[in-house]
């Protein structure tokens, strides 16, 4: 095994153990909403979600972080460039994620100056951990793409997939810029926002997860290089061509001009299509490879993403999309479901597939089975559908009661707040949160356990 | 917009997206196995997708244009399935015959 | 035009990338004009100074600001460089205190509070707080709760006290007066409008 591999895997260990804290804190998030007074004045609701929404952020990172070490080597052939720099900062990213998240448990906020900038809470979503921790990142993702670039560079060789990867990193890394500055007009604070966030989880990222389900095509099914270049740059013009302008749609109502509604409007319903391709492409992968794999978590952990992908993103984001729709859905609990089954399926499902696949490898087992793999997948996709299914409840007695009808003023928020179908939305999320944090623990202990009993016989394949 | 008519709208092209998908999956389960059930089955879920789109187009309080988009996208869904099939047929075709 | 060979999607990737970025460079620069304090869309920050109000434009069909006459935040008239050092300073107020994570501004952020859009026009100021707090103005009803919110609930969900000081408490009311002047293409829709006791 290459350092680098030895490397992802510690990266994957992170990942999910700050999968554990994020679902922990989503738990605590959701308890606020049907207990208020729950640890007032102590730890707010606003710390708990800080937490859970940055470690989404970190634990997906780490994700592809540690699958891209893992694949980088195999696919040129030779031992990443400055491997030891890239072990060293891992543990410096360990502990800087440590410090920002004892920080916010224990000092949560600061004074209005910039050492509270600095070294406290910037206060802007998905980024509000300090610009010294935002430095950190920006080193150990700079030194991430030297890794990348050097390592083609010295082993003298390039695949069509490693230059989508290596152009990619280029915006995603760029992009996060928007981390460091604190702007005072609101609109352009937002625009800018707006670039790093949609950029992010529905452009660079999406590239980056199609790099990634290419080679673990590869792996998985064997599928030849040329399907799965040829595929990989489908999927980047539609991606890139649709969620590009589709960013439209998160200038709606920011104060950007009036256009917006239609060119975001249009894009962004055209994201869909893409994801229905890849819908079909993954039956077909399914079908002409008749189910049989010898990693059949891995394999279906990616046809979760494949589906998940297009249901939650491309669907629960459809119905909301248009603007005149959007009117009234734009900041209501029904964001929330679509954020949630979005980020799952793009994202969580290809994390989890290549964390099984990985395993495999590390545990050199030649039949890789559990009945704990299949309880995790069944009670993580349950709880995770339900949760959606309860915050889309909750979410559309919002934007009827309180944008619709009530005119989105305080007594508004606190009617559809208070009606029952929201209440009844909440109940259900935290219940099927239960369901997925259940989940969560079952895949820790097959990710731990599984390959590592009694080797079964090489030749056993599994069939549909 | 009024609270039914939003209610409405939006679940209808949620089932217009997800219809779609449906077709998406049994034409390709139909095409995989030869199972002409499956593939009809698959045709009548874009049926169905379509009929949603009829219903948008006639009772959904979007203005005009907005329409003449759905419709062209759902003409565009109509599409996607075979011509995916197709697409992915040949390339692994093609990616077997090379050696 | 082999649509199997890898390069011709490789050429489908790069050119619609490359066009779609071009016209998003240019619809960047025309959106960062229309949003700059004193732009087409966005007031400059001395419109603290006056009324600001929220009704429909029948050519546009959505809700829009409304700029009135003068109307003093907290009795005096800023000039231009004091309100925007009030902005600059409310903005960074918010941001240390992470309001956003669980208010919504423009509806962007968290859901857990209410969306503060148009909070400077919000009723309930005139309607509950200003009898809770005793203040004769909404400014300074603002100024009490935001200072002290635990002193003032008005229902189950409690804002939690943040350590405002009176300066920063007045930034933020200036920073809540001056974002209900900006043009969101009619979000929220009726704020507002649908009145119970005035």
């Amino acid at each position: 095994m290459y350092r680098s591999q030895r490397l992802a895997v510690r990266y994957f260990t992170a990942a999910i153990a700050l999968f554990g804290i994020m679902t922990a804190a989503g738990l605590l998030t959701a308890a606020y909403y049907l207990q208020p007074s729950l640890l007032y004045n102590v730890f707010d609701f606003q710390m708990a979600k800080i937490l859970h929404i940055n470690t989404l952020v970190i634990w997906l990172l780490m994700g592809f972080i540690g699958a891209v070490y893992w694949f980088l080597p195999k696919e040129l052939e030779h031992e990443v460039v400055g491997i030891r720099l890239a072990e060293i900062l891992f543990y410096v990213f360990c502990a800087a994620v440590a410090v920002v998240a004892v920080v916010f448990i224990l000092v949560q906020y600061g004074s209005s100056n910039q050492f509270s900038m600095w070294f406290i809470n910037q206060g802007r979503k998905y980024v509000e951990a300090p610009r010294w921790a935002a430095l950190g990142i920006v080193v150990v993702v700079l030194t991430f793409v030297f890794n990348v670039v050097a390592t083609a560079v010295r082993a003298r060789r390039m695949t069509g997939i490693l230059w989508v990867l290596m152009l990619d990193l280029v915006p995603l890394s760029v992009l996060y810029l928007d981390a460091f500055p604190q702007i005072t007009n609101m609109s352009h604070d937002l625009y800018w926002w707006w670039w790093l966030v949609h950029m992010w989880v529905e452009a660079t990222w999406e590239v980056l997860i199609g790099c990634l389900m290419a080679w673990s095509l590869m792996e998985l099914l064997g599928t030849s290089r040329r399907i799965v270049e040829a595929w990989l740059y489908i999927e980047v013009m539609l991606v890139l061509g649709t969620g590009i302008l589709g960013l439209g749609h998160h200038y709606f109502w920011i104060g950007t001009p009036q256009y917006w509604l239609s060119i975001g409007g249009f894009f962004s319903a055209l994201e869909p299509l893409p994801l229905l391709g890849m819908v079909v492409h993954a039956i077909y992968d399914a079908g002409t490879h008749r189910m049989q794999t010898t990693n059949r978590p891995a394999f279906c952990w990616v046809l979760a993403e494949a589906f998940g992908n297009f249901i939650g993103a491309g669907v629960f984001g459809f119905m909301m999309t248009l603007p005149q729709i959007n009117l009234y859905s734009h900041g209501t609990q029904w964001t929330v479901s679509h954020g949630h089954f979005a980020f799952w399926g793009a994202y969580g499902c290809g994390i989890i597939a290549i964390v099984y696949l990985v395993l495999q490898r590390t545990r050199d087992a030649r039949f890789f089975d559990s009945r704990a793999w299949k309880w995790s997948f069944g009670l993580l996709n349950f709880g995770l559908v339900g949760m959606v299914g309860g915050l889309l409840i909750a979410g559309i007695a919002q934007a009827v009661y309180e944008r619709a009808q009530g005119g989105s003023t305080l007594q508004a928020f606190v009617v559809a707040t208070e009606s029952p179908w929201f209440q009844s939305g909440m109940y259900v999320r935290l219940a099927f949160g239960v369901v997925f944090a259940l989940g969560y623990v079952v895949l820790v202990y097959d990710l731990l356990t599984i390959g590592k009993r009694a080797p079964v016989a090489a030749t056993q394949v599994v069939s549909a | 917009m009024t609270p039914m008519a939003l209610f409405a709208t939006a679940t209808a092209l949620g089932l217009f997206v997800l219809s779609g998908g449906a077709y998406g999956v049994l034409y390709g389960a139909g095409s995989l196995r030869s199972s002409r059930l499956l593939t009809r089955a698959g045709y009548a879920c874009y049926g169905l997708q379509l009929l949603l789109l009829l219903a948008v187009c006639l009772a959904a309080p979007l203005a005009g244009l907005w329409k003449v988009f759905l419709i062209v996208s759902g003409i565009t869904y109509g599409f996607i399935p075979p011509a995916t099939w197709r697409l992915l047929h040949a390339l692994h075709h093609r990616s077997e015959a090379e050696p | 035009m082999d649509i199997q060979d890898p390069k011709f999607w490789r050429a489908g990737a790069v050119s619609s990338t490359v066009v779609m970025l071009v016209v998003l460079a240019f619809l960047t620069i025309d959106s960062l004009e229309a949003t700059r304090a004193g732009g087409r869309q966005v007031p400059n920050y001395d419109v603290i100074n006056q009324k600001i109000g929220y009704a429909y434009d029948w050519s546009r069909r959505l809700d829009v600001p409304v700029i009135g006459g003068a109307e003093p935040l907290f009795d005096k008239p800023y000039t231009l460089a004091e309100a925007t050092a009030q902005i600059r300073l409310g903005k960074l107020v918010i941001q240390s205190r992470a309001c956003m994570d669980c208010h919504t501004f423009f509806g962007n952020g968290a859901y857990y509070a209410p969306d503060l859009s148009k909070a400077w026009l919000d009723p309930a100021w005139s309607q509950i707080w200003m009898p809770m707090t005793g203040a004769k103005t909404r400014a300074d009803a603002m100024v009490l709760f935001l200072k002290h919110p635990e002193r003032y609930p008005t229902w189950t969900r409690r804002m939690p006290n943040l350590s405002l000081n009176d300066e920063e408490a007045r930034a933020v009311v200036a920073y809540l007066k001056w974002m209900s002047s900006v043009d969101t293409n009619g979000f929220p829709e009726n704020f507002g409008l649908i009145r119970g006791r005035e």
